[in-house]
């Protein structure tokens, strides 16, 4: 037996993933039979139990959204945690990459939440019209969202099973920062053409939003997310740590930095997630203010923040790292 | 609040049905506390043991002889001194005297004139009046070990037997203070000859060697180097001791989880019962209020906060009386089960520490189980036709 499943948080976390797992495999049967036989103009008395069902259906996906985010973080906290016990790891980024399913496993996370913020907002305004105009979209949506969670149950025990504790990790220096001179940044960028792009890109999401024009905030909203996670690993993140050589995405996370990293990934998660969900909705011909209100605001409190980071070290040092 | 008469109409509801809950409450409060007990405690002991090591030299050298830790001669101590990079170099003479059979205490042999690698140490040594302390046989005393002596009516000496059979006479000159009792509760402080004299040591001989690295990148390297001094050396890492912490009390509290979660799915389980039987009475008030022109979302809104509410009302009470029962009356009963009474009988409080991922560890747990398990039932009620309820 692995000393990692008597992990006060290893136990918690598996117990609550398998919750959900048992109520998504019910929601999942459910939703197959709405997919099915789903008929608004039919008067039978199957019809009404599926109109009821939809409201199962919604309830259960309130509650496991709900609750994995709360399980993300508690994930992202639990990873940081088992860095004391696995051999090599200082932060989240080794204990993440002790295996290859780790990192899947945090993407899925993000698709999933994703995927029902996503369900939530079409629910939202299903049931404001009259006829359940979006029902079968919305039911296709939830069945992606209710696959993803059991892929994504499977990548939680592929991943924990799998965690070697007699193997040593590598930690977030040799992961992120030594590369021996080799460019780490896509596009054969460097740091001053990636600030530029940062900044570009986010001045152009704030006009296509206000252009309303769909496809350019898609596509920059797309490419600011995949700019943004480089810029703050190997630019903003040296602020935070105050030390050049430091480049990672998950120390942030701990509370020497004030559990900054949260606040720094959930506006960056927040403003591209909400953002997509705004086109997709406006491709379905509805409008949502709220939603390009919570796109802008937590953009612009990312790029304020990270900004803030190297203006307050600027100000503090008279100096550039 | 937007909608205002709706959480006024929830409270209303929840004072009004006060004994449909109270069983629930109850049970959830019991189970909460006992969880918030258990995990208050070993994170509370965590803490302390972080803290001592905090205060823990980097590295400690030791002599090891068929498995088993022997005294290490102290011309290792030069060959240390010569490593680059490292600071702090202590010799440590130390070990368990034991009174009688149930009571020991550790010695603990201090070089008065040396600089201190243990920084809890350090600061105990400052407070000393060196000059009068050195010039007979003194030692300093933890308060357990202070009383345990005046129990014995040795007031102000104490003689102890050798191995070697003779008795060494040692004048009592200070107790310790009492703050964090874990670590200094049961410790005698004498200088480094005379604990060899009582623990039965040569003069050329030590428990130990222990020193810091302030650089913890050549961490890794310093112990290569220190383990090639000697065939015999082991050499304990602070990093090594911290895992070793962690896994013993993931262990405990581990143990008892998985323990634990058999209960709340017993308790789920029941749950999901009683939402099923849903009494005739709390169909028909659904179907009134259906009927009225609530929509089915509007009653499962109702039914989850309702159910919500009380998650965080038995979470609040239970994990505050298990505060009180911790860290106030001291854990009576469940404290052994950690500590193991015989061993650290001289412990006394525990610190109080709330971690807040122990407690989200405790809310999650719960709450996943209660709503997960009041989900379907509650649904259930609410599509109820208010034609078949009436």
């Amino acid at each position: 037996m692995n000393e990692l499943f008597l992990n006060n948080y290893v136990i918690v976390y598996l117990f609550s993933e398998a919750v959900l797992f048992l109520i998504a495999l019910y929601a999942f049967f459910k939703d197959i039979s709405i997919l099915r036989f789903w008929d608004f103009n039919n008067f039978s008395s199957k019809q009404l139990k599926l109109e009821k069902q939809s409201y199962l259906l919604s309830t259960i996906a309130t509650f496991i959204f709900t609750l994995k985010l709360t399980l993300l973080i508690y994930f992202v906290y639990m990873i940081d945690s088992l860095s004391i016990i696995i051999p090599g790891a200082m932060c989240g980024a080794g204990v993440i990459s002790a295996n290859s399913y780790g990192m899947s496993l945090l993407f899925v996370k993000l698709i999933t939440i994703f995927t029902f913020l996503l369900f939530l907002t079409l629910n939202n305004l299903d049931l404001k019209a009259k006829n359940y105009p979006l029902l079968k979209f919305k039911s296709w949506v939830l069945l992606a969202g209710l696959l993803l969670i059991f892929l994504e149950t499977y990548l939680d025990i592929a991943y924990l099973f799998n965690i070697d504790l007699s193997v040593p990790v590598s930690c977030c220096s040799a992961l992120f920062g030594n590369l021996e001179g080799a460019n780490p940044l896509p596009f054969g960028l460097d740091i001053k053409m990636l600030l530029i792009l940062y900044y570009t890109l986010f001045v152009s999401i704030i006009l296509s939003l206000l252009l309303d024009n769909k496809l350019l905030t898609a596509v920059t909203l797309i490419l600011f997310a995949v700019i943004s996670y480089y810029a703050v690993v190997y630019f903003f993140g040296t602020y935070i740590y105050e030390l050049p050589t430091h480049k990672c995405p998950f120390c942030m996370m701990q509370k020497e930095y004030y559990y900054i990293g949260y606040f720094v990934w959930g506006t960056l998660f927040s403003a591209l997630f909400f953002g997509l969900i705004w086109v997709i909705i406006g491709l379905l011909k509805y409008e949502s203010k709220v939603l390009k209100r919570i796109t802008v605001t937590s953009l612009v409190l990312f790029v304020s923040l990270c900004s803030a980071y190297v203006l307050y070290y600027y100000f503090k040092n008279g100096v550039f790292l | 609040m937007r909608n205002n008469s709706f959480f006024y109409f929830l409270t209303l509801n929840l004072l009004k049905e006060k004994r449909r809950f109270v069983g629930i409450v109850l049970i959830s409060t019991l189970l909460i506390f006992l969880l918030s007990s258990v995990l208050f405690i070993s994170s509370s002991i965590k803490h302390t043991l972080n803290q001592t090591l905090i205060a823990q030299p980097d590295f400690i050298v030791q002599n090891i002889k068929g498995g088993r830790v022997s005294p290490i001669k102290d011309e290792q101590v030069d060959k240390i001194v010569d490593i680059f990079g490292v600071k702090k170099v202590t010799k440590r003479v130390y070990g368990r005297y034991f009174f009688d059979d149930k009571y020991s205490a550790l010695i603990i042999g201090v070089d008065f004139l040396d600089e201190q690698s243990n920084k809890k140490l350090a600061k105990i040594m400052d407070s000393v009046d060196l000059k009068s302390f050195l010039s007979k046989d003194n030692m300093l005393v933890g308060q357990g070990v202070l009383n345990y002596l005046k129990s014995h009516y040795y007031t102000s000496n104490y003689n102890f037997l050798t191995p070697s059979g003779q008795m060494q006479k040692v004048n009592i000159f200070k107790a310790l203070n009492v703050k964090s009792s874990l670590l200094s509760n049961d410790i005698i402080v004498m200088p480094l000859e005379l604990a060899q004299k009582v623990l039965g040591l040569k003069e050329n001989e030590l428990t130990d060697i222990a020193l810091n690295v302030p650089n913890d990148s050549e961490w890794a390297n310093i112990k290569a180097k220190l383990e090639s001094l000697n065939f015999s050396t082991r050499v304990v890492t602070k990093k090594d001791m911290k895992k070793a912490y962690e896994n013993l009390f993931n262990y405990k509290g581990g143990l008892f989880l998985v323990l634990y979660l058999i209960v709340i799915a017993t308790f789920s389980l029941l749950l999901y019962l009683r939402y099923s039987l849903a009494s005739s009475l709390e169909r028909k008030e659904i179907a009134i209020l259906r009927a009225v022109g609530w929509s089915i979302k509007d009653v499962l809104k109702l039914k989850f906060l309702e159910n919500i509410f009380l998650v965080i009302f038995a979470f609040v009470l239970g994990s505050s009386l298990a505060y009180i029962y911790v860290f106030i009356l001291g854990a009576p009963l469940l404290k052994d089960i950690f500590l193991g009474g015989a061993n650290l009988k001289q412990f006394t409080t525990f610190t109080p520490v709330v971690d807040y991922s122990v407690l989200s560890t405790i809310f999650i747990v719960f709450a996943v189980a209660f709503l997960g398990s009041v989900l379907i039932p509650v649904w259930k009620i609410a599509v109820t036709e208010p034609k078949e309820a009436l």
